[in-house]
This record gives structure tokens, C-alpha cells and sequence, in this order.
């Protein structure tokens, strides 16, 4: 899947805030000197500026240099090499560019490029001068006025705890756009906050932000790696003010939400995990913290479709930008793909127009890294059928910024280069909006399925990019290990009471939360009968539950007892149902009657006959087919049909599923439906119903 | 020989850009005060000396020694940008907070390069998480009682750390060497009541745990 991106020129031209040549003598000069870079440009953004000139044959690399200058272009200061450009910076060799950053934004420069052939220096260009563009905001504008304190500081200074709380609680008061919710609270009971954000206003509650396709970043999940959570706050504030045509539109089509800072106590202590010591990252299956449990809470209710994970990246080999797919090889295909598009389609396209050096993780010397960890945000939100992507910030200047001894220009290049790559995220779901919930819906049918094996730990392989890929190594392959793969998936998993309400040790101060509560933050559907409690597969997340609840995780939360399909293959004559019954590639001819306290989970199946269940504990069915009525009244534990093609009328009422929602999606009735008195009432993830007959009150806009 | 840090015209060409700090400074709402970003032009401007200093704030810009001169201590620290490891282990272990209120007080500082250089991430979350007495003590093994100017360290051969230890102090070329280990790289700070030296290596008995080659994964 490699859609055209050529309609994205444009958006991205209008991040070009300025062009602007030297108006020097040197352009006077007649003749240019042999091997003399020609064609020089730079172009101006939010704290960097874009260089770009036509390529010198033989050259080996370019050397970039940066002179302050006053207003009449006078140096005020020593030139200074301040890049080095490579071949592996970009895909698009043939147009070199490089996006110079550090320097304080807002004052003037001289650039001059000059290449190398081996070691050997050629004759600089002509000069370009140009002011770079001031911090973004008029300082006489309400709320655009706004600054952080690593603004006001020249990033002497990260952004406060406090700081960031008055400054995103000034933007929500003054903009319409913006409303600063509080998802949690830290060990340390510091708030963690999210700005939903949207045009005109963002949509009042997390079910109406759902509906919009929201994307979500979260910016600052080790404490000691600051950088992306300036970029967060600096573009709050522009999406909060800008009347910028594109803002606007991004606003319009989505609900922008930002998370500053989930780990605000390891912020505090400038350490990678939170107060209690732990990765945090290495907890979002898990959700032994506040902090993830938090997050993974959002994500259920405000079910973003594509998001952004933000760090630093101590590897100074490594390119600007290191990004990273979902690998696990239990994310479904689509999403994985749709990932691998977001960063290798579109980011390494426009970090060449930009000369940002996006690249694999890793990059050059990754050695092992990015590898299958559930536990990692980037794997949780691709298990969760959300398109997402890791993105490093190289932490030091590295091979190819030499002027990064001095702090503020190495902390204004790494955020400014994750301002850029979160513009860019905004951009690719705009424009490829349709094609992610595609992929998304596909996934969550593929998931539903509950086919193929299992892997509890290992990745997909990420190919080197055919450019080649700027960097020059792709990730570790980390394939599975053939004892952490299950090729016959279970039909559920059934745990006993201790398992599931069990008091559990495993939070801060030795006390967890239980089993039930984590599997209701992930919003499984869960079902009781007599003898335990039940988590069929058959579910849009059906690639992380056995890794929390299979004997075999790696880093799981207990060990569930497997439950094979008790009915497969052809069964003729009425079926009634009693205790838990799971369905596999089963054909039943005849009638289907569920009876109270009793449960059917099906996939694969065909059903020629009505289904009938009133009181049922619970009615789980994906990816299979009834050739008769589905009549579903005064369920008590869950309702689920995914991917069901169902020949007659289908009615849902009266059931009452506690905070867990009847969901009814990517389904085909070919028939009326009618959901009435349901509770909660039912839902579709976004993933659209194909109904011929009339839809009615609850089930209206399924 | 102390060597100055920038060549004295740069102050002439940063004065414009601090201008401009001072008038955005008080539409943002910073935890330290930026509004004295103004030098005051006496010549007791504390000279800070190694070959660390070209790289931190100088001139006029936020954070420069000058401006530190007039702080309290412990927003000093947070002024100094390769400090962000040792200033929030100094202010979550409560260090600082528990040296009587009106006493001097001398600080040998690691810059984060030095951290990096010593611990694991894993160690120092550990440390800083679950060690705090082991923690404490590492971080009384870089203070001394008195506000001391590194000339004065160096002339006294020896000091005594609020550890109890003992650090030997030698002239090593340009700089100080501190305990033959660390040398002071940006030397002389000044806050109320304290001296700052920013060091390169980490004092104190702990063993070293970092492995450079060893990225972590994000």
C-alpha cells in the first residue's frame, strides 16, 4: 500500500513562512567556480530553516555554514559549520536539503553550503541572508501571546510542572478550540491533563470525539527525555489560535488530543520512569500504574485512530527523527501497514523536502532495539488497532550537527524537529484519513476473527527502505521464538473469581488493581457464568488479550485456563444453549435458543435458523452468518457482532451491559433494525453497519 | 591561567535579543523570575572560568552568571542547563532544603554528561526512586560547607564533603581537579551565600554502571 502523495505538496508549502535570497554581491559574481555549490535557498519554518541547492558531481558530503549577521548582514558573530549533509539524510538524493535548527529563532543568519569530494573542500556558494521566523504567536494577540518557560528562557529552562498547568489552562481559557481534561492523577497525585482539541469548538463528550477520528500524541513518557513535550506545548497553542486556513481545516476533519505529560513525577526527578521506578513504557498492557492505566483508559473512550509516541534517543549515529511501526506480530496487517505508509510514505518524503533525517529506528548501530514489548505504547496502540509510530530525537548533535555543545541549540533542534514531525502526523491524517479508517476497520474484522496463531512475542520484519532507506541499517529482525507461538488459538479464556477480582500486589506500594479492573480499562468484553468468568477472542483486541491472560506471556496478568470451541463442523436440528458454548467453523441447521445465564460465542460459524437469547449472559458473535431473525433481549454481560451477515430482521433491547457498550459493527442486516432500551446503548467503534431495512431510535446512526 | 569565556564584544551583539526576551518575559509565566535580565555594570561580575562555560548561558542571556549571581541557590541550579540530572536529585531528595537556613554552602555540580557517564538509567531510577538515603549521601559527597571560590578550594590542597569525605583539590593546567577525578569545568558560579563548580565526573564511592554502548530502547 503505497498511496500517491503528491496532493501533500501543497499543504506542506504552505508551512514555508518566507523565501529569501541574499540580496549580496556574491550573487553578482559572473562565473561560478568549479565543484561551487549553485542554487542556494532557505526557506524559513518554525525554528528551523530549510537549505537546499543543487548537488555537486563527485560530491562525498556537504558542509553547512551558519554566520550571525545584523540587520545590514554584517557578521556579528564567527562562521560556523553547523551541518553536514549526507547521502543517507534523505530518500531524494538528487535534491539535497537540510533543515538547519538551534540557532534562537527569530534572529538573522548567513548561510553558505559548500561540498566535499573525500576530504577535500570545495569553494563555498553564494551567501544567503535571511531573519529566521520569531516564535510562533503575535506577542499583542490574547492568547497567541502566550509563551512557555522554555520560550521565555531560551530553553535554558524546561517547561515547569506548574508552568505547563497555567500555560494549557491560559490557552483553554482563551481559546473556543481547546478544553484541558484530566484523565488521572500521577503516584505522586500531579494531574495528567489532555487538550482535546477541535474547530469550532472540540465535541463536548469522549463518545462525540470518538466520532470524529481523533488522533492522539503523547509527548513526554520518560521523564528524562523532554524535548517533544516543548514541541507539544508550543503546538497547543498554535492549533488553539492560528487562523491559518490549514489549522483550521486539520480542526474541522479531526479532535487533536495531546497529552503533555503522563509522567509528570519522573518529569519532576528528571528520571526515565515514574516515582515507583517503573518504565512506563514498559506498562501500557499491563496497566500496573496510574499514569497507563490513565491512558489506556482514553484510548477507550476517546478511541483515537492514529497516534505519536515522543522521546529521546541517546544513539549519536542514529538519524534527527528514528521512527518505528507497531512490529508485534499480532497487530493485524492493516494497521501495520498503514504505520509503515505514515513513516516511510510520508515522513521520509516530506523530511526530504525539509531535510529532516527521518529514519528506522536504530538507524545506524540501533543494535536491539524496537523489538515486540506489548508493554510499549507502540505496540499497545497497534494491538488496539490504532496506526502509530514511535518518534527519537537523536539526544545529541551527532554526526551531522557539530554545533550542539551548547545546550539551547541542542534542545531547540530536537523539539523543533518534533514540532515539524507532529504538523506532519496532522497532515498525513488529513489527507490519508479515509485510508486509515479503512485499515483500522479491516483490523478490527481480521481481529475478530480469531484466526491464525498467536505470537507472545516477536516483530514484523522492517525491510530497508529501496532509496536506499536513510539509514543504513533497518531494525533487528526479532522474529518469534517457537515456543512463544500457539497455532491453535483458543476460542477464550475462562478465569476463576480469585483470578479475576483477586487482590493483586503488582501496583505502586505493593498494592494492584484487579484483574477485572485492568480488562474494563481495555474495554474487553467479559462474561460470566457459573463456574468463571469468560474472555472470548473473538474481539477487536483479540491480539493483546492472550498476552495478558495466556500461560504462555511473556508479561502477563495471570494465567487463564484456554477454552477450545465445544461445537464445530455440521450440527443439524434446534440448538439450546446452556453454560459456555463457543462456536468454531460450525454450520447449525436449525434454530438457536441461548438460554439465561448462558453464553455463545461464534466465529466463523453459519447459523440457518433464528437466534433467540433473553437473559443470556452474553452474545459474542464475528465473522459468521445467520440466515434467520437475531432476537437479543435482557442480556446482563456483553453483546458483540462483528463482521455478521445476518439474513432477517435483528433486535436488541433491554440489555443491560454496565459500562460496557453493545457493539454492533461491520455488520450486515439484511433486514430492520431495532435497538430499544438498551444500556448502555449500542456502538460501532466507527466501523459502519450495512443495514437494507429501517434503523431505529438507539441503532439510528449505526 | 583562567580563561574568559566569549570574546567581551559578544555581549554588545546579545544586548538586542535580550531586549526582546525582557518584553515577551512578561507575557509567559516562568518559575524563576526573568524580569532582572539586565546586568547590573559593576565589576563584581562573577567571572566564570573552564571550558564548559562557552557553552551555557553568557552575555545577557537567560541564565547568565551574572543574572545567577542574585538568586537563591537552588533556583541557580535550575538556571544551568546541563545540571537537569543533579538539580532534580538535589531538590527531590530534599538536600538542600535541610542545610540551615544562612549558611555558605559549595557546590561541586556534575553536568548530566557526567551522570550519563556514571549511572544506568535503570541504577539512577533506582537510586532516585527507591534509595533516597544512599541517594542523599551521594549527593553530600559534591557539597561543602562555606561559599568557596575554586582558587580558594585549590589553595587549601584538601576540603571535607558534607559526606565526610575527603577530596583533594589540584590546579591541572587551566582548570581544577577535584578528588583526581573530576575537573571543574565551568568554575565560579555565584548564587546567595553559594558557590557553584560545575564538574565533569561523578564524586563519591557508588561504582559506575553506565554503559555507553548500551542505548536504551525508547
Amino acid at each position: 500500500m503505497r498511496p500517491q502523495r503528491s496532493t501533500l505538496i501543497a499543504v506542506s508549502a504552505l508551512l514555508a513562512v518566507t523565501l529569501t535570497t541574499a540580496p549580496s554581491p556574491a550573487n553578482a559574481q559572473s562565473a561560478a567556480e568549479p565543484n561551487q555549490v549553485a542554487a542556494l535557498t532557505v526557506r524559513q519554518a518554525d525554528g528551523y530553516a530549510t537549505l537546499a541547492w543543487q548537488p555537486v558531481d563527485g560530491a562525498t558530503d556537504y558542509q553547512i555554514e551558519r554566520t550571525a549577521v545584523d540587520a545590514n548582514g554584517t557578521p556579528t558573530g564567527a562562521p560556523t559549520i553547523v551541518g553536514i549533509w549526507r547521502p543517507n539524510r534523505q530518500i531524494n538524493q538528487g535534491s539535497p536539503t537540510f533543515a538547519d535548527s538551534g540557532f534562537n529563532p527569530g534572529d538573522t543568519f548567513q548561510w553558505r553550503v559548500r561540498a566535499r569530494a573525500g576530504t577535500t573542500e570545495q569553494p563555498y556558494s553564494a551567501p544567503v541572508v535571511a531573519a529566521t521566523t520569531v516564535p510562533w504567536g503575535n506577542p499583542g494577540t490574547p492568547g497567541e501571546q502566550l509563551r512557555t518557560q522554555w520560550e521565555t528562557t531560551h530553553a535554558a529552562q524546561y517547561t515547569s510542572d506548574t508552568d505547563e498547568y497555567a500555560y494549557t489552562a491560559a490557552i483553554d481559557a482563551l481559546s473556543d478550540r481547546v478544553r484541558v481534561v484530566e484523565l488521572g492523577r500521577t503516584v505522586q497525585n500531579r494531574p495528567v491533563n489532555m487538550l482535546v482539541i477541535g474547530h469550532p469548538t472540540p465535541p463536548a463528550t469522549p463518545a462525540a470525539v470518538a466520532a470524529t477520528a481523533p488522533v492522539a500524541i503523547n509527548c513526554n513518557v520518560h521523564g528524562n527525555e523532554p524535548g517533544d513535550r516543548e514541541a507539544c506545548l508550543i503546538m497547543a497553542r498554535q492549533l488553539a489560535f492560528s487562523t491559518d486556513p490549514r489549522i483550521t481545516d486539520l480542526l474541522s476533519h479531526t479532535t487533536v488530543l495531546i497529552v503533555p505529560t503522563i509522567n509528570g513525577d519522573g518529569r519532576a526527578a528528571n528520571t526515565r520512569g515514574n516515582s515507583t521506578g517503573q518504565d512506563l513504557n514498559r506498562d501500557y498492557s499491563l496497566i500496573r500504574q496510574p499514569e497507563t492505566a490513565a491512558y489506556i483508559k482514553m484510548v477507550r473512550d476517546y478511541r483515537p485512530v492514529a497516534g505519536y509516541d515522543g522521546h529521546e534517543y541517546g544513539n549519536s549515529r542514529a538519524g534527527d527523527l528514528p521512527m518505528l511501526p507497531p512490529r508485534h506480530q499480532n497487530v493485524a496487517q492493516p494497521i501495520f501497514d498503514q504505520s509503515q505508509d505514515m513513516i516511510e510514505g510520508h515522513m521520509y518524503a516530506k523530511g526530504a523536502e525539509a531535510g529532516w533525517w527521518a529514519c528506522p529506528y536504530g538507524c545506524e548501530g540501533g543494535g536491539n532495539v524496537g523489538l515486540s514489548e506489548e508493554t510499549i505504547l507502540r505496540n499497545t496502540l497497534g494491538l488496539k488497532n490504532v496506526a502509530n509510530s514511535l518518534l527519537e530525537l537523536r539526544s545529541s548533535g551527532g554526526q551531522t550537527r557539530p554545533d550542539e555543545g551548547n545546550t539551547a541549540n541542542n534542545r531547540r533542534r530536537k523539539t523543533y524537529s518534533a514540532l515539524w514531525t507532529f504538523h506532519q502526523f496532522l497532515d498525513y491524517h488529513r489527507a490519508d484519513r479515509g485510508q486509515i479508517l479503512t485499515s483500522r476497520a479491516e483490523a478490527i474484522e481480521i481481529q475478530a476473527a480469531n484466526t491464525g496463531r498467536l505470537v507472545f512475542r516477536g516483530s514484523r520484519p522492517i525491510p530497508a527502505h529501496p532509496a536506499p532507506h536513510p539509514g543504513d541499517s533497518p531494525p533487528p529482525l526479532d522474529a518469534p521464538r517457537a515456543d512463544l507461538i500457539l497455532d491453535n488459538a483458543p476460542c477464550a479464556y475462562r478465569l476463576t473469581d480469585e483470578q479475576y477480582n483477586g487482590a493483586r500486589t503488582d501496583g505502586p506500594g505493593g498494592v494492584g488493581t484487579t484483574v477485572a479492573q485492568r480488562i474494563a480499562a481495555h474495554g474487553w468484553k467479559v462474561i460470566k457464568t457459573g463456574d468463571g468468568w469468560y474472555v472470548p477472542l473473538n474481539q477487536p483486541e483479540r491480539g493483546l488479550i492472550p498476552l495478558l491472560l495466556d500461560t504462555k506471556g511473556v508479561e502477563k496478568l495471570t494465567d487463564g485456563e484456554r477454552i477450545y470451541p465445544t461445537l464445530t463442523g455440521r450440527r443439524n436440528g434446534p440448538l439450546v444453549v446452556s453454560g459456555f458454548t463457543c462456536a468454531a467453523d460450525a454450520t447449525i441447521n436449525g434454530p438457536v435458543t441461548v438460554r439465561a445465564g448462558a453464553a455463545l460465542v461464534a466465529t466463523g460459524t453459519t447459523i440457518s435458523g433464528p437466534v433467540s437469547a433473553t437473559r443470556a449472559a452474553g452474545i459474542v458473535l464475528a465473522d459468521s452468518a445467520v440466515n434467520g431473525p437475531v432476537q437479543i433481549t435482557s442480556t446482563t454481560d456483553a453483546v458483540s457482532i462483528i463482521d455478521v451477515t445476518i439474513a432477517g430482521p435483528v433486535s436488541l433491547s433491554g440489555n443491560t451491559t454496565g459500562t460496557d457498550a453493545p457493539l454492533l459493527a461491520g455488520s450486515t442486516i439484511r433486514g430492520p433494525l431495532s435497538c430499544t432500551a438498551n444500556s448502555p446503548a449500542p456502538i460501532n467503534l466507527g466501523v459502519a453497519n450495512t443495514v437494507h431495512g429501517p434503523r431505529t431510535t438507539q441503532c439510528a446512526a449505526l | 591561567m583562567p580563561q574568559t569565556t566569549r570574546p567581551r564584544s559578544r555581549a554588545l551583539r546579545l544586548l538586542v535579543p535580550a531586549l526582546l526576551l525582557a518584553t515577551i518575559a512578561c507575557t509567559g509565566t516562568p518559575a524563576g523570575s526573568t524580569t532582572d535580565v539586565q546586568p547590573p555594570h559593576n565589576t563584581s561580575a562573577p567571572q566564570v572560568t573552564g571550558p564548559l562555560c562557552a557553552a551555557l548561558p553568557t552575555g545577557t542571556e537567560p541564565g547568565n552568571p551574572t543574572f545567577l549571581a542574585g538568586q537563591p541557590v537552588d533556583q541557580a541550579l535550575r538556571w544551568i542547563p546541563t545540571l537537569t540530572t543533579f538539580e532534580a536529585a538535589l531538590r527531590t531528595s530534599g538536600v538542600l532544603a535541610d542545610l540551615p537556613t544562612g549558611t555558605g554552602i559549595t557546590i561541586l555540580a556534575p553536568s548530566d554528561d557526567a551522570f550519563a557517564a556514571k549511572f544506568s538509567e535503570d541504577n539512577w531510577d533506582d537510586l532516585m526512586a527507591r534509595h533516597t538515603d544512599q541517594l542523599r549521601t551521594l549527593l553530600k559527597a559534591h557539597l561543602i560547607a562555606g561559599a568557596h571560590p575554586i582558587d580558594e578550594l585549590v589553595t587549601a590542597g584538601a576540603t571535607t564533603t558534607l559526606d565526610g569525605a575527603t577530596a583533594t583539590v589540584t590546579r591541572t593546567g587551566p582548570t581544577a581537579r577535584l578528588a583526581d577525578r573530576a575537573d571543574a569545568v565551568c568554575a565560579d558560579y555565584q548564587a546567595t551565600n553559594a558557590r557553584i563548580h560545575i564538574i565533569n565526573a561523578v564524586l563519591g564511592p557508588l561504582p559506575t554502571t553506565a554503559n555507553d554502548t548500551d542505548h536504551r530502547a525508547h
